[in-house]
């Protein structure tokens, strides 16, 4: 029988259900030191001093570094602008400048507030409309010193961090032929991850090496961050992984681990780092906030003729993976919808605020609001029905994304649009909706007329409704696993492998299951381990969906290595042709005769005592999909590979006395490849429609003169169990063939297309158009006060 | 300097997980800090010291608190539980098993304090609505899940447990 579609167990459950897991937050060691940081309390600033007298009153500190005492060259993943303790200059609220090495977690957190900086403040570079202005101060005056990994272009020039350009020229013509312009211009806020674990490091220095023990997404990658950063070989950082307390993306880049390994070999001690609750909010990577303004040459009868599209968004103080993020508009813009011959331009740049970086469904969230809120617009503009006119405007198979990838899958999105229909028909909500709109203005026309009107409301009078769609095509990140494979003597199976499991199941149910789908296993005999990059093959981490198809790729290739082995040594024991074995249910059976069966366990001891023991390895990275290397300049992602496809659809009601929007009812349509384990891709789904809700409606990261407004955890006015609908669900399944088993990427999209749709719902719902985000109860009474 | 009286230590004695202890604590140290550091219970968490999230929740005399706002010296005399002593080394509560079942555990870190929160309602009201849970559930942050899963195992510990 499959394991595959079925729900089995996760296998860190009963530990994390009886307190017994141990997240990388209680890791502790014999004899151990800690360390804090001393941050800049500005966003801008000259180091004149840094006195480190008083911290070295307090008791327990043993030591106080400064940018003197340590490695003075500036590392990045992509561009190298990031000290590792500010030297000269300041650039953000939060920077480190200093560090303080104490007996004790009190003494290092006293030091660390102790230490005097002496800043002279200079006026910060606040927004990115300030970073592009004329004559604006440069936030790194050095900016042109600064590598960048590889010697790409990636069209750098004063506070602009990267540029990405696709202009293919002829979009006047165009424009002139239009017969109408619609223009919008969509602002996101940046968002906060809210993993609840905080930031920590562990590390030791042994026999001249580096061993971090932290809970981290890639761990490879932080070992060649570490590495880079103390100037040492990436062998001799060992990265070993513990349970994840979420994540999100905020736990893919060094933080403070390399402190702690450039101290555990000073002082020949385990050092212990951890943010604090308020370094969290200061440092964390957060969601870009972006500007993306969309104009588009539109002819009466709906075709789409030109777009023209022009981002902004924030890197703020470094570059960190901004360069990167700026392809990702080449694939949503004539991606999902034909929008004609489109200029796309994207600048991310630098100001004075916390570094921005990944956080699930990277740009997508913002980028799909512009897409499909400018859907809406262009629709209202001609008089359409906004769903008739996206089904009109779809992208059809064959057609060529702008980066010349072709789309041979794209009637999965109108499959899609069909599904959700059956199950929430669009034409019965808008009707609805429009006779529930007829009831609020003639009771308001009533109430008008006589102020102590004695009739009473017709229904629930004040709440108007709305509804609308958001479609995304997200894709499945390529980048390479290893995973080996061994047969152990008692018929079980083990996966070596440093995928890392942030909480989706992917590496705690998916990848044991497919191990055991190739195995004739149970999923409870298939044990996995946790990472350890001295121990395992590279692997690129939790992000952007890839566990379960790229390490599971993997893990299927090796198995399938490990089932000839099998079958070779069990054709000797049963004296039958290896094509005539069946491996199921944990035996080999000659088909046909039951009686001729050997268990797995009895064939891996016979093999480990005579040809040695069954064991396989398997590397995958998915191929870049065919593209044009010439579609755009300072392109550093160049293709979407194993695109997955999306429509969400909500309904609200707007309660125009309060402005509060409840969402009543919230649909997803996911194709997913295929789903291996249906209850992690349901809590997927669930959880991301949660923070996209949080990103849509509530959550708030307000940046004041470069300095973050919201510094608890409650002022970020994250989703809470009453604020979630349970959301309705529809699972598509269009098995990959390079997948394992058919399976794409599930975990990041549920995310991407969420404010869109909200945010489609509102405007409709009230007849204003939503163009910026968070759309809170203020912002539906100020715009309702507008339109009146 | 002699330091002032209320940065002394204070004597208390608690009960923690059915076990009985007398312990010196700083003025200043929170119950969680306790629990973490000196009795080796890292099934509380900590997370936002703010007393928002409720990962750090335990029951003090039944009821849910957050341990990281509560001062270590006011609990002396009170029975505590944590996470870990949910279960002890028996097979998982009924509220647990539910918890598995529905994959309503995800990366984790949320879920000591949720469970807390949970068995302390399932106390009280043994046949609790969709809404109650929800409610209950309002000091508990949880961003992985959207907390549909939790919420049907709450539903579904609650049923199993009916006659």
């Amino acid at each position: 029988m499959s394991v595959l579609g079925t729900s089995p167990d996760r296998s860190d459950a009963d530990a994390k259900l009886r307190g017994q897991a141990i997240f990388g937050a209680d890791l502790s060691r014999t004899g151990m030191l800690w360390a804090a940081l001393a941050r800049s309390p500005v966003a801008a600033g000259r180091i004149r001093a840094v006195d480190s007298t008083p911290a070295l009153w307090v008791d327990g500190v043993l030591e106080v570094l400064t940018s003197a005492d340590v490695p003075d060259w500036r590392t990045g993943v992509i561009v190298s602008d990031t000290p590792l303790l500010a030297a000269d200059y300041v650039a953000y609220e939060g920077e480190p400048v200093a560090i303080v090495v104490a007996e004790s977690r009190t003494a290092a957190e006293a030091g660390a507030r102790a230490v005097a900086l002496d800043i002279e403040t200079a006026e910060p570079v606040s927004t990115p409309e300030q970073a592009l202005a004329p004559g604006a101060r440069l936030v790194h005056p050095d900016w042109n010193r600064f590598a960048v990994a590889g010697g790409a272009d990636i069209g750098r020039g004063g506070n602009v961090v990267a540029e990405v350009v696709h202009d293919p020229g002829d979009l006047d013509e165009a424009f002139a032929a239009a017969d109408v312009v619609v223009e919008g211009t969509y602002r996101t806020p940046r968002q906060y991850q809210a993993h609840l674990e905080p930031k920590m490091a562990l590390a030791t220095y042994e026999s001249g090496r580096y061993v971090i023990e932290v809970s981290h997404q890639y761990p490879f990658r932080l070992r060649d961050r570490v590495a880079q950063i103390l100037g040492v070989a990436p062998s001799t950082v060992r990265v070993v992984g513990h349970h994840i307390g979420g994540g999100f993306g905020a736990k893919l880049d060094v933080s403070l681990e390399a402190f702690a390994a450039m101290l555990a070999r000073r002082f020949r001690r385990p050092v212990r780092m951890q943010h604090t609750a308020l370094e969290e909010r200061l440092v964390a990577p957060c969601r870009a906030n972006a500007i993306v303004a969309v104009r588009s040459a539109v002819r009466r009868d709906g075709t789409i003729l030109a777009t023209d599209v022009e981002i902004v968004s924030d890197s703020g103080a470094y570059a960190n993976n901004g360069p990167a993020l700026s392809s990702i508009p080449m694939f949503v813009f004539g991606s999902i919808y034909r929008v004609g011959t489109a200029r796309i331009r994207t600048r991310n740049v630098y100001t004075n605020t916390a570094p921005t970086g990944a956080y699930r469904g990277v740009n997508g969230p913002w980028l799909v609001f512009a897409n499909e809120r400018h859907m809406d617009a262009i629709a209202d503009a001609l008089g359409r029905d906004r769903r008739d006119f996206r089904l009109e405007s779809l992208a059809r198979d064959g057609d060529l994304m702008r980066n010349g990838q072709p789309l041979s899958e794209a009637s999965i999105l109108r499959e899609a649009f069909d599904r959700v229909d059956e199950l929430a028909p669009w034409r019965d909500i808008v009707s609805r909706n429009r006779a529930q709109r007829d009831i609020v203005s003639r009771n308001q026309a009533q109430r008008d007329a006589a102020a102590r009107s004695s009739q009473p409301a017709e229904n629930d009078a004040d709440v108007l409704r709305g509804a609308g769609q958001a479609a995304a095509i997200w894709l499945t990140n390529p980048m390479p696993g290893h995973a080996t494979v061994k047969l152990n003597e008692d018929g079980t199976a083990t996966v070596i492998t440093s995928a890392t499991e942030n909480g989706s199941g992917a590496v705690a149910t998916g990848l044991r299951q497919i191990a055991a789908e190739a195995l004739g296993l149970s999923a409870d005999a298939v044990t996995i381990t946790m990472p350890d990059t001295d121990a395992t093959g590279y692997d690129a981490g939790s992000q952007g969906s890839r566990t379960t198809h790229v390490v599971g790729r993997a893990i299927a290739d090796a198995a399938s290595d490990v089932r000839s082995q099998v079958l070779d040594r069990a054709s000797q024991m049963l004296e039958a042709a290896p094509e005539d074995l069946v491996i199921a249910d944990g035996a080999v059976t000659v088909a046909g005769v039951p009686a001729a069966s050997l268990t797995l366990g009895a064939v891996a001891q016979a093999a480990t005592w005579s040809d040695g023991p069954i064991a396989a390895g398997a590397s995958y990275v998915t191929p870049t999909p065919p593209h044009d290397p010439a579609c755009a300049t300072g392109m550093l992602i160049k293709g979407w590979p194993t695109p997955t496809y999306h429509l969400h659809q909500a309904e609200v009601s707007v309660d125009v006395v309060t402005g509060r929007v409840t969402v009543d009812r919230y649909v997803v349509c996911q194709e997913v490849g295929r789903a291996i384990h249906p209850g992690a891709i349901a809590g997927q789904i669930q959880g991301g429609v949660a923070q996209g809700l949080g990103f849509a409606l509530s959550e708030r990261v307000d940046l004041d003169h470069g300095r973050y407004v919201q510094r608890t955890f409650k002022a970020h006015g994250l989703p809470l169990a009453e604020d979630v609908p349970k959301v309705e669900m529809i699972v598509m399944e269009h098995a990959d063939p390079a997948g394992p088993y058919g399976a794409k990427g599930a975990a990041e999209p549920p995310i991407v297309p969420v404010a869109a749709a909200v945010a489609n719902a509102v405007s409709d719902a009230i007849g204003v158009p939503f163009d910026t985000l968070p759309i809170t109860p203020e912002a539906v009474l100020e715009a309702l006060e507008a339109a009146s | 300097m002699p330091v002032p009286p209320s940065e002394r230590d204070v004597t208390i004695r608690l009960v923690v997980n059915d076990r009985a202890h007398q312990l010196d604590v700083d003025a200043g140290e929170t119950l969680l800090g306790t629990l973490r550091e000196r009795l080796g219970l890292t099934g509380p968490k900590e997370a936002c010291w703010e007393g928002e999230c409720g990962a750090c929740t335990v029951l003090v005399d039944g009821g849910p608190v957050a341990s990281c706002i509560l001062a270590a010296g006011s609990t002396s005399g009170r029975v505590v539980r944590t996470v870990e002593g949910l279960a002890g080394a028996a097979e998982l509560t009924t509220l647990q098993q539910a918890f598995v079942r529905h994959a309503a555990v995800q990366c984790g870190f949320c879920t000591p304090g949720v469970l807390m929160v949970l068995t302390a309602l399932l106390d009280d009201v043994p046949e609790p609505t969709e809404t109650d849970i929800r409610q209950a559930l309002a000091g508990n942050i949880c961003r992985c899940t959207g907390y549909q899963q939790i919420v049907e195992a709450a539903l579904d510990a609650a049923a199993s447990v009916q006659p």
